[in-house]
């Protein structure tokens, strides 16, 4: 009996341990910076194109991709200053963890395609789409967000769409609205979150 | 009949609410009123009454802030309570036999 018991603790403190870290990953600001920030590349890159702005790509990439890196990276950044960083559980850990596997492997894709001129045919458009739909996908389990499943599906469609228009510089601007509405757009609402949980 | 230690077991912690919101916290870190009180599916007043205790222990730390000119109060959970917690797991676990079968370990002794 006390081992059963036992066994129960165990099972319900783990349970809430998971959701603990659930709750406190799923409020992170990170998602909305890197929503904006991107769909400023991409529109930047459309303008440039279309001759509307003299701002060229490259600069233009390397800002959009550069401070929303320091941003993610503050925490490494308190603990070289020698500051307390607060500790992750293992859940928040593995999350943050699948999307700074998530934004590396898409920020080597996106310098590699630009140094190659790739970048011109179009398709690693639809590669960021696919991935951020595995990070969505992914999230949602270790999070027990379900509606994350439906952003991740948006984001595989969006994927089809932006292969399709891949010879055209009209994904840009559709790539941009992507990144506005499912990863700025889902960002905000996990953040929100929080303070309707606060106005309970 | 195993060889329960009942002085061994936390009495802050016996309480099956504590135990989640001590739980819940170390996954958290940092939650608000509302969220500990949705993780833990208990009422304001039950919840209220248990944080109380276990800030009483010094296991659980408040703080109040305004979030939008609105009162939000945050609870942390302390050094103290994490060690509670992790001692208490330390304790269930030696209450399991071991993986292999055969008698449940016996608890080690704390510094």
């Amino acid at each position: 009996m006390i081992e059963d018991q036992a066994r129960e603790d165990i099972a319900l403190i783990r349970r809430v341990i998971e959701d603990g870290a659930a709750y406190a990953t799923a409020g992170s600001p990170d998602m909305l910076v890197w929503g904006i920030a991107v769909a400023i590349g991409y529109l930047g890159t459309y303008a440039c194109i279309r001759g509307w702005s003299p701002v060229t790509p490259g600069p233009l990439w390397a800002a959009c991709l550069g401070l929303p890196w320091l941003f993610s990276l503050r925490r490494v950044a308190t603990g070289l200053a020698g500051r307390k960083v607060r500790a992750r559980g293992p859940m928040a850990q593995a999350l943050a963890m699948l999307w700074f596997g998530c934004g590396i492997f898409l920020t080597i894709l996106v310098i590699a395609a630009m140094a190659t001129g790739e970048a011109r045919n179009g398709w690693c458009n639809a590669v960021v789409a696919g991935v951020i739909g595995i990070g969505f996908f992914t999230s949602a389990s270790l999070t027990r967000l379900l509606w994350l499943r439906w952003v991740a599906i948006a984001w595989w469609l969006g994927e089809v769409a932006l292969f399709a228009l891949r010879h055209r510089a009209e994904a840009l601007p559709l790539a941009a609205a992507l990144m506005l509405l499912l990863l700025a757009g889902p960002g905000y609402a996990l953040m929100s979150r929080r303070s309707r949980r606060a106005e309970g | 009949m195993t060889d329960f230690d009942h002085a061994a077991i936390d009495e802050i912690l016996a309480s099956r609410v504590r135990l989640a919101i001590v739980a819940f916290l170390a996954g958290a870190n940092t939650a608000d009123f509302v969220a500990v009180r949705d993780a833990t599916k208990t009422t304001d007043g039950n919840a209220s009454i248990h944080l109380r205790k276990l800030e009483d222990a010094g296991y659980v730390e408040m703080q109040k802030r305004f979030v939008a000119r609105r009162p939000q109060t945050l609870y942390s959970l302390t050094g103290r309570g994490r060690r509670a917690l992790l001692d208490y797991v330390a304790h269930l676990e030696a209450l399991l036999p071991p993986a292999g079968g055969g008698e449940p370990s016996q608890p080690e002794e704390g510094p």
